[in-house]
């Protein structure tokens, strides 16, 4: 081989070698995950509260997802929450809706780690895979107490911060191969959410209301205990 | 004054020049078909998805699932949009390349050698973004990618880096030695 093909033939190689890293860094898209209809709904509920639009407020709530949700979950959820909501919303009561809000997605997210920590301790699906879904569950689980992170924590700092830190320690269990260290701190926030959910003021409120009459839309609630 | 063979664009050779045709062609039956099949195209994909729970790492959770779905959807959508799009202005820049490349490279095997590496890469590359789309409902959005990358991207997107470095550095010895 000549010299001046041998040094065009290393040319070549060097050039191959060099745009290697490059034509591995396609553009592929970035994904921002989006509101779901009961959190997209939320915001819309509080941000017309904020602006003292009670009547759109109220509008939002009988016609949205939220509502919806809450009838199908009301199993869960503190006995007459629905109405309890409904009724601040008609008197234009802007603090007990929050609160009753918050309620709502504080079961939400309870009912999130409980089942994350059912589906982490079955063991007939493989390590790795339970682990995903772990994450997949802290994710959602994050995104519905995010909504209500600071209601939380102005009505009971330590509920929230022990939810913080459990969800922090569930992150980094995350991150292990082990599933069932991520299962302690899952049972940690759930219990916290309960707390958060039993000790509110409007939750009690709805239970009373309803012991005294029927039941919403003729359905019986039962509280789940967890 | 000018040599006569500088003064002249030439036509590169009509193979070349219909893949690069051919390729814009795709890309506007791309795009039209993804308006007009968008539903359809959707609906395929997210019966794909919810026939594998355990490749898309579905748990059985709606407020799990959901976001998980979304995200597979929204990649496969840009998978088919960026097909679209890379096949267009691929089809451009085979045709402007190669047209340079004949014109001004003039060793006959440097030549063929790029025309050849740009033509080839540049045609191929864009349908990694098909493939990866293709794939997606079937081996998650991950998997998918990885087997775009090594079957696709990297193969036929460094032959056109390659090729289009070769013309590069042509073009410029072709300055110096003026």
């Amino acid at each position: 081989m000549t010299r001046p093909r041998l040094l065009a033939s290393l040319l070549f190689i060097s050039l191959c070698l060099a745009i290697t890293p490059v034509a591995m860094a396609h553009h592929v898209g970035v994904y921002t995950p989006r509101d779901n209809e009961i959190s997209a709904n939320f915001k819309q509920i509080k941000f017309s509260l904020q602006a003292g639009k009670t009547d759109v407020a109220r509008r939002l709530f009988d016609e949205g997802a939220l509502r919806r949700e809450m009838v199908t979950r009301a199993a869960t959820l503190p006995p007459g929450l629905e109405a309890a909501v409904e009724a601040a919303l008609r008197r234009g009561d802007r603090a007990d809706s929050e609160r009753g809000l918050v309620v709502f997605f504080a079961a939400l997210s309870r009912d999130l780690a409980l089942e994350a920590d059912r589906q982490l301790g079955d063991a007939a699906s493989p390590a790795p895979a339970r682990v995903a879904a772990g994450r997949r569950f802290l994710e959602a689980i994050w995104r519905y107490y995010s909504l209500i992170d600071f209601a939380v924590t102005q009505a009971d700092a330590k509920a929230a911060v022990a939810i913080r830190l459990a969800y922090d320690e569930a992150d980094g269990a995350a991150r292990t191969p082990d599933p069932e260290r991520l299962r302690a701190p899952l049972r940690r926030i759930a219990q916290a959410l309960d707390g958060v959910v039993a000790t509110s003021p409007l939750a009690g409120r709805a239970s009373r209301r309803t012991s005294r009459g029927p039941a919403v839309r003729g359905e019986r609630h039962t509280r789940r205990q967890s | 004054m000018t040599p006569a063979d500088d003064s002249t664009w030439r036509l590169p050779p009509i193979a070349v020049l219909l893949a690069a045709v051919l390729l814009v062609a795709c890309a506007e039956i791309g795009g039209a078909s993804m308006a007009r099949f968008k539903l359809e195209l959707a609906r395929w994909a997210r019966g794909a998805m919810l026939a594998r729970p355990a490749v898309h790492g579905l748990v059985g959770v709606r407020d799990v699932d959901e976001p998980i779905l979304d995200e597979a959807l929204v990649k496969f959508d840009a998978g088919l949009r960026l097909f679209h799009m890379h096949a267009e202005g691929m089809g451009a820049v085979i045709v402007t390349t190669t047209l340079v490349a004949t014109t001004l490279v003039r060793g006959a095997g440097a030549r063929r050698l790029i025309v050849a590496l740009i033509t080839v890469g540049g045609a191929g590359y864009p349908l990694g973004y098909l493939l990866w789309s293709a794939l997606i409902p079937r081996l998650g959005v991950e998997s998918a990618k990885n087997t775009a990358e090594w079957l696709v991207w990297a193969p036929f997107g460094g032959a056109a880096l390659v090729g289009l470095w070769m013309l590069t550095g042509a073009v410029a010895m072709r300055l110096v030695r003026r």
